[in-house]
């Protein structure tokens, strides 16, 4: 194992606190329980799981938007719970949401993408060399002058993820940051995430219900009720269908057929977990 | 002879704001057999919200005529309150419209005010509850709020069947929902097409979901119809749709690139079943090459 893990997550336990307060003695569930994870500079990993399994609750840890009840998170050794290292963490691991229209402020492309620098207080000249590398990372700089709300899904998500680049960080976090948009956005935005930890070298935590968006990460966690329980590389997760069911998670079809020839005696590759490479796979 | 339930013919509608004018319909003609599933299916302002709140009177047409149930939605004038009973509109997220303690008064919320009597509306709060699968004696007493997602969409579609609509139409109904939630909503749905024989048109752009439901799909791309057919002919018809920023269910998109691939796939392979078998067959007759 890699000696110092950019993300280390240590026997975390968390539980939202009670809206109504004294009224009910019920105790809401735990959230996370006694959760440990380890994440790599320069990994892509995918956290997968259903509807309140979890799973962004654990990303919300990871920046310290959640602190956790018990255990520590520490990035790049620094531990969230510590108030004053908190800013150093968030320039370090940003995040996008689902909605990107929550994560828009300003009401020109470029402005946005400018401003979390700009309240920093960085020189002019600065600012703008890291506006124009963000806008050209994620292919946004034809749209600079465009008010944001002329932009599509997917562009607006592209935005929201120029205006963390900006901030020059070590790891992204999207946290279902595309089950708002249509399914050519949505594939487009994954490749983005992928592109960018293979030509930046960026660490990216890929929060999905969605099992084909798990394809290209290196690694995969699933979470159910607050736990991980399974991990591994996406060819040893993809090939226990009725787990993956049994979980919750929605089979694609292209899998489920694979997985069936496999059964009828074909010899496939384990590897073949997106359309193409399951059409190269059939083919030979 | 088929019966058309709606017919809409040479529709066009142009919002207005102030000084500018937006064309959001063009020259629309369609039908929509009674009984089925249609699916109304393309991207982010291609004009479907805009065509299907002509259906129950929301909109009225700037020009031409749309006929429902045979009710005329005309430009002006006519009684479009009959309208809004027969056709049922379940939006986006319609969970959030959940208000009442129990479920069964926000089940009863619409009925009662139809001034049914008190008999009348309870009828209807207990069937619809049964048919979403929700049980009354189980689930009627229960807040809203204590159920699932999938479950607290569910009571929002029995709000709209306890008016006893005619026409069922849904904005996107399941995004959101987990893949167990939207299993047991395509269920209950396909249950109150068949069972009640109410027509269903659904606006998606979940090509998987339409795949699954829908008898007829009609694509919209900048308010023009631009191709009508079922789901088998125009997800055989290769990337056909990417031209409209539209995608073929991941299946079909998997068959049509090995069939471009020069496999012998029959383009109209649709199903699971169906794919499998091809492919077996395509191995069988390689074996059988190899061994001559």
């Amino acid at each position: 194992m890699n000696a110092s893990p950019l993300i280390d997550i240590q026997q975390i336990t968390y539980t939202y606190p009670l809206q109504n307060k004294g009224k009910s003695k019920a105790q809401s569930p735990k959230a996370l329980q006694n959760v440990s994870l380890q994440i790599q500079p320069g990994e892509y990993l995918a956290v997968l799981g259903h509807n309140g399994s979890g799973k962004s609750t654990l990303a919300r840890h990871c920046n310290a938007l959640l602190i956790p009840d018990s255990g520590r998170v520490l990035v790049k050794g620094l531990d969230t719970s510590n108030k004053a290292d908190q800013r150093a963490i968030r320039d370090c691991v940003g995040m996008i949401f689902q909605n990107p229209d929550n994560q828009i402020i300003a009401t020109v492309v470029e402005d946005d993408v400018a401003w979390a620098l700009a309240v920093r207080g960085l020189p002019v000249n600065l600012i703008a060399e890291r506006v124009e590398q963000a806008m050209n990372a994620v292919s946004i700089s034809h749209l600079r002058k465009l008010p944001p709300h002329h932009l599509s899904g997917g562009q607006k998500q592209r935005l929201a993820i120029a205006g963390v680049l900006a901030l020059r960080p070590q790891c992204i976090i999207a946290d279902e940051a595309t089950s708002q948009l249509d399914p050519l956005s949505r594939r487009e935005i994954t490749a983005l995430l992928h592109q960018l930890n293979q030509d930046l070298g960026l660490t990216i935590i890929h929060v999905t219900h969605l099992l084909e968006e798990a394809a290209l990460a290196q690694r995969v966690v699933i979470m159910e009720q607050g736990h991980i329980v399974m991990e591994g590389t996406p060819s040893t997760i993809f090939t226990d269908i009725e787990r993956l069911r049994q979980l919750k998670l929605a089979i694609p079809e292209p899998i489920e057929l694979v997985s069936r020839l496999r059964a009828a005696g074909l010899t496939l590759s384990r590897e073949a977990l997106t359309v193409d490479a399951i059409v190269r796979e059939i083919v030979r | 002879m088929t019966d058309h339930i709606i017919s809409v013919k040479n529709l066009s509608h142009t919002y207005q704001s102030g000084p500018l004018q937006k064309a959001a319909l063009i020259d629309i003609t369609m039908e929509i057999e009674r009984g089925s599933c249609a699916a109304i299916i393309g991207i982010t302002g291609s004009g479907k919200s805009t065509l299907v709140q002509h259906f129950n009177g929301l909109l009225r047409p700037t020009s031409g005529t749309v006929a429902v149930d045979g009710v005329n939605v005309q430009a002006r004038g006519g009684d479009l309150k009959v309208l809004r009973q027969r056709v049922g509109m379940l939006f986006q997220f319609p969970e959030a419209q959940l208000f009442e303690h129990t479920v069964y008064a926000d089940v009863a919320f619409g009925p009662r005010r139809l001034k049914l009597s008190k008999r009348e509306v309870r009828t209807r709060v207990l069937q619809a509850l049964e048919t979403v699968g929700l049980p009354p004696h189980t689930y009627a007493q229960r807040s809203p709020f204590e159920l699932s997602g999938g479950q607290r969409r569910r009571v929002a579609l029995a709000g709209v069947l306890a008016m006893l609509p005619k026409i069922l139409v849904l904005d996107e109904p399941t995004t959101g929902l987990d893949a167990d939630g939207r299993t047991e909503f395509y269920y209950y749905l396909q249950r109150v097409q068949q069972k009640d024989g109410v027509t269903v048109i659904l606006v998606s752009h979940d090509m998987s979901e339409v795949a699954t439901l829908a008898d007829q799909l009609f694509v919209l791309h900048n308010g023009r119809l631009v191709m009508q057919g079922t789901p088998r002919a125009i997800f055989g018809q290769g990337n056909i749709l990417h031209q409209w920023g539209l995608t073929e269910p991941p299946l079909s998109e998997l068959l049509i690139q090995l069939h471009k691939q020069g496999l012998a796939i029959p383009l109209d392979v649709f199903t699971l079943e169906e794919a499998l078998h091809a492919l077996q067959e395509i191995e069988t007759t390689r074996h059988e090459k190899e061994n001559v």
